[in-house]
């Protein structure tokens, strides 16, 4: 058998991806119709997006774009918080610890299944707004793009949750909603950023879901609170920061 | 080099000390046996050398690799096969194989060749399309042990792997280990079947509490305690009560009944069987077998471990 230790780096990355994809593969085959994945992924975020949205006199149409930012927190955010706990319980989740792949890539495939569930499901809400409400895309690929990120940066936030050593997919999901709640009314979703108390807008900055929403916005209307390269940077170095302490909490936890 | 290379490994969790300063190595080819009681350490020692958890200090190598700044590359060499049959229940055992394979890097055609022998190895290739979910107990315990396989490992950990295992299960993971070490592939075996140890292991290693209290030969060891010998005998007629009559025979140090058999445990057989065959006299009795035996791996186990027996079975003190 070949040691890896004389190949090149090129072969290395394209084994570790390969198995990255292989962890996504499987997460979606098993997780991806699993009824609380269905419940917090899709008609969470549903429901608590027309809490809000009946009885606004704004047309349903502009409302498409802040659907699609909770859609993908919530959805991107809900695979891993579910498998991980599951895993470990049933022990699977020793296989990955001991595969003969980097830490780096085990949260990567993961963050990956989460990613991909996110993208999917927030099409819904993008083709609704095309098909039934003639909603106008005026920048498509800044759209692409913003999905992209957002999806990715809120995938890896439930892997980084996930990494709590813990068999209880309850406990886990606690945790995340603290937080993922609270940033849907502070990212300018509901309440437009500009509208709310300066502490209130202090905060958003610090909240990833500001920037996903805003490039959306911009992707749909043109006008946005920051310049999209800005909420790109934003979407970039939070995804850096969460893979980094999500490398490192499964370090931890694992020893 | 050695296939397992472990050196003045300590492992703390807060204050408790699960690993004091172990060492030993396993050579290439090697079938090493590595036993004690629960909570002894064996599962700690099985996670640091596959990289799973980190040692507090000392160092292990496999094939050479350091398992701390080198592990990716000591993993690829390696099958595990942990006491939990973790496969998944939601895919089936051809999906199951798949995976395993992609993880270990091992190339699309070579995955499929490999994954068809295994299977029909363990007698699961005409049920690969079915989920695990519906696998008995065996089957599971099967697959699993397929999947450790599938990068062929040079060195193959496996953690309890008969444990509670139907008939046929049993056997035909015990044929497929005994072909892997006649193949030359070096085997890491815990497992609290100690007769199972003593019939597969070159070595064995007993540890205890964090310790490793001895490391040998199944025989060397049992010649280290030549003062457990026994008789095993029976009786035309048995009954439980003439088991306390027999324990106080001379230089009897324990006695056991195991179905219509007796068991006395003593340094001076020969004394031992003039004592029962003056009972038998006594007592109207035939003896219609008698046997003198060594001391077995188990006495060995029980003597360096602290544990009791307690009627035909080991029980644990700690």
């Amino acid at each position: 058998m070949p040691s890896i230790d004389h190949e090149g780096w090129t072969v290395r990355l394209s084994r570790e991806m390969s198995a990255a994809w292989a962890i996504a593969k499987k997460d979606m085959r098993i997780y991806y119709l699993k009824p609380n994945i269905i419940v917090m992924g899709i008609l969470f975020p549903l429901f608590m997006f027309l809490a809000f949205a009946i009885g606004k006199n704004a047309p349903p149409g502009t409302l498409i774009p802040g659907l699609i930012a909770i859609t993908l927190l919530f959805s991107a955010s809900s695979i891993e918080p579910v498998s991980i706990p599951i895993e470990r319980r049933v022990k699977t989740f020793d296989r990955l610890l001991a595969a003969p792949i980097s830490l780096h890539s085990l949260v990567f495939g993961e963050s990956l299944s989460g990613f991909l569930y996110s993208l999917g499901i927030a099409c819904l809400p993008l083709i609704v707004g095309v098909t039934v409400y003639s909603t106008k895309i005026v920048y498509a690929p800044v759209l692409l793009l913003a999905m992209v990120l957002t999806g990715f940066c809120f995938a890896t936030l439930g892997t980084l949750f996930a990494a709590y050593p813990t068999e209880n997919v309850g406990e886990v999901m606690s945790m995340l909603n603290t937080v993922r709640l609270p940033l849907i009314f502070i990212s300018g979703v509901f309440i437009p950023i500009a509208a709310m108390p300066l502490v209130g807008q202090e905060i958003a900055f610090i909240s990833p879901l500001t920037y996903g929403n805003d490039m959306i916005e911009f992707a749909y209307t043109g006008t946005s609170m920051f310049s999209p390269l800005l909420d790109i940077a934003a979407l970039i170095i939070f995804i850096l920061i969460f893979q980094f302490v999500a490398n490192r909490l499964y370090k931890k936890f694992n020893e | 080099m050695n296939a397992i290379e472990v050196s003045h490994i300590i492992k703390r969790f807060g204050p408790l000390t699960a690993l004091d300063d172990i060492s030993f190595s396993v050579s290439m080819g090697e079938t090493f046996g590595f036993l004690g009681p629960n909570g002894a350490g064996k599962t700690t020692t099985i996670r640091i050398l596959t990289g799973i958890s980190a040692p507090t200090s000392g160092m292990a190598t496999i094939f050479g690799h350091d398992i701390e700044h080198d592990i990716i590359a000591a993993r690829q060499s390696m099958g595990i096969v942990s006491e939990t049959s973790n496969v998944y229940d939601d895919l089936t055992a051809w999906q199951n194989m798949m995976f395993s394979a992609e993880l270990y890097h091992v190339g699309r055609s070579e995955r499929e060749k490999k994954s068809a022998e295994l299977l029909t190895l363990f007698g699961l290739y005409d049920r690969r399309n079915d989920l695990a979910h519906g696998y008995s107990k065996g089957m599971k315990r099967r697959l699993t042990l397929a999947m450790g396989l599938v990068n062929s490992p040079r060195l193959l950990f496996l953690d309890e792997p008969t444990s509670g295992l139907d008939v046929e299960s049993n056997l035909i993971i015990r044929d497929v280990i005994t072909d892997l070490i006649r193949e030359g592939v070096t085997v890491f075996l815990t497992t609290h079947n100690i007769e199972e140890a003593n019939v597969m292991c070159d070595r064995v290693a007993i540890i205890n509490k964090g310790h490793i209290a001895a490391i040998d030969a199944p025989e060397r060891l049992k010649k280290t305690i030549q003062s457990v010998q026994s008789i095993e005998f029976s009786f035309d007629r048995s009954s439980a009560d003439q088991l306390d009559d027999l324990r106080g025979l001379p230089t009897v140090n324990d006695a056991r009944k195991a179905g219509d058999k007796f068991k006395l445990y003593t340094a001076d057989p020969s004394t031992v069987i003039d004592g029962v065959m003056s009972y038998a006299r006594s007592h109207n009795l035939k003896v219609t077998s008698i046997t003198t035996l060594g001391p077995s791996l188990e006495d060995v186990f029980i003597r360096l471990t602290g544990l009791q027996r307690a009627g035909g079975t080991i029980h644990a003190i700690d």
